[in-house]
């Protein structure tokens, strides 16, 4: 799979629908819903809160979002072993991330990152980019 | 489903011999589907449930764990009983009228997705030709059916229940569980702390394995926490008698095993002026309730340990007199 390029106009054109979705999902206010805050570390998501967001933003914008969706769009054109070493993130799975998750600032991304934690990254913004992903496949496949 | 009444009374056994020793409130205590009709496997279905009538009552909440129970069978037949959905996010539940003992819960949902992570769906409750309660895109998250019971006893029990059905009237009501009040601040907010009891029949059916406080009942009290701080606020006259309207944005986030302490909360949010869509629905389709008006939104929350364990909205409106 080809590492996905988002445009500033394409996430900007998302982002209020995500924001009041999520800030639905989390009982917060949309203000609070930054494009890069750690919706784990900021907003309090749990694992049930990123379920709930899934599905609010299928029902949305009217999208399919696969599960696990975010780690294999962020391994990109890596293959899961260039990506991971036995639960850790390798170097250039770590390049990669970084490429992926662009919004995200450094100091967040820990080493060594194991796989499990990647969720810890996740910002607003990177579920725009989940969107915008079902989005084009929608019109693929259209 | 192609099950015979032979088939049924082999299931019916069956669920008997692989229950677990010591449970026989299984399928009984906390269990609200009596027959399954009209079933599509993995997308809708059709069931009832006989409220008893030497109940004294039947709460709400419990027409919507009928709901969701239904909804439940369809998903864990689907996925050949691996999972079972446990807690729950609802939201929306549109209280519309009051169950009675005696009548029969006509229950149906629709399936939208159903797969080993999550079950979502919506549904309705029936009884006597009036609209109960309706459940709009509700979740359930999947959890691992063994940790909780039996699967070859659920998968009996489902053959049972899309068979001959199972014997009615084997629900003897909940007893009371035990909420003291705490601080309070009339037409604001109001506090209380709920004991889970160390056992309970309930715990014998939810779950055999792993026992947890039904979500339901938790919502129940809350829901009670919250008619009675509405009762006390100025947006309408003393003695005003209030319902359950609309309940939104329910989440459970964690187990609440026996003997549990919950600090539940309720606090007045921003009032709306105008009766809302949802009390006017229920004014004009509801025949077993007084018709209501007029609305009061309150923030509901549940934490335990400090941590928040359910949170939710509730829409409360007030019954005009008839």
């Amino acid at each position: 799979m080809a590492q996905a390029q988002f445009s500033k106009e394409e996430i900007d054109a998302v982002f209020p629908a995500v924001a009041a979705t999520m800030a639905d999902a989390l009982g917060c206010d949309v203000e609070e819903v930054k494009p890069d805050a750690s919706l784990i570390e900021d907003l309090g998501a749990e694992s049930i809160d990123f379920l709930d967001m899934v599905f609010r933003l299928e029902r949305a914008f009217k999208v399919k979002i696969p599960r696990g969706k975010i780690v294999e769009n962020a391994r990109g054109t890596l293959s899961e072993a260039e990506f991971e070493q036995h639960g850790i993130v390798t170097e250039a799975g770590m390049v990669q991330l970084r490429a992926y998750m662009s919004e995200v600032p450094e100091a967040r991304f820990k080493t060594p990152m194991k796989v499990k934690d990647i969720p810890r990254l996740f910002t607003p913004e990177t579920f725009c980019k989940l969107v915008i992903g079902a989005q084009r496949e929608v019109k693929a496949g259209g | 489903m192609g099950i015979t009444a032979a088939d049924a009374g082999a299931s019916a056994r069956m669920a008997d011999s692989v229950q677990p020793a010591g449970t026989t409130e299984h399928f009984a205590a906390f269990s609200f589907v009596d027959r399954i009709i009209d079933l599509v496997p993995g997308k809708s279905a059709r069931g009832v449930f006989a409220i008893p009538a030497a109940l004294d009552t039947f709460a709400s909440c419990l027409v919507a764990e009928a709901t969701g129970q239904l909804a439940a069978w369809v998903a864990m037949a689907h996925i050949a009983f691996r999972g079972r959905p446990v807690a729950a996010l609802a939201n929306e539940t549109r209280f519309l009228a009051d169950p009675a003992p005696g009548q029969t819960l006509e229950l149906a949902v629709d399936i939208e997705h159903c797969d080993d992570e999550a079950v979502a769906y919506r549904g309705q409750a029936h009884a006597g030709g009036v609209k109960l309660l309706e459940l709009v895109d509700c979740l359930g998250p999947m959890l691992p059916c063994a940790e909780f019971d039996a699967p070859e006893a659920l998968a009996a029990r489902f053959d049972l229940l899309c068979a001959a059905g199972a014997p009615a009237g084997r629900f003897h009501g909940i007893a009371p569980i035990r909420l003291v009040s705490g601080e309070t601040i009339a037409g604001e907010r109001a506090a209380a702390t709920l004991f889970v009891p160390e056992s309970a029949p309930f715990f014998a059916d939810h779950f055999p394995r792993r026992p947890v406080f039904p979500a339901t009942l938790l919502l129940d009290q809350q829901i009670r926490l919250a008619l009675d701080l509405a009762a006390t606020t100025a947006h309408w006259p003393a003695g005003t008698r209030v319902r359950p309207a609309r309940m939104t944005h329910v989440k459970v986030r964690a187990f609440m095993p026996p003997g549990s302490v919950l600090e539940l909360s309720a606090e007045m949010a921003p009032m709306s002026a105008e009766p809302s869509p949802t009390a006017a629905s229920a004014a004009s389709t509801s025949a077993a309730s007084a018709p209501t008006t007029a609305a009061a939104n309150i923030r509901l929350a549940a934490h335990m340990d400090a941590k928040q364990v359910a949170s939710a909205r509730l829409e409360v409106a007030a019954k005009v007199p008839t």
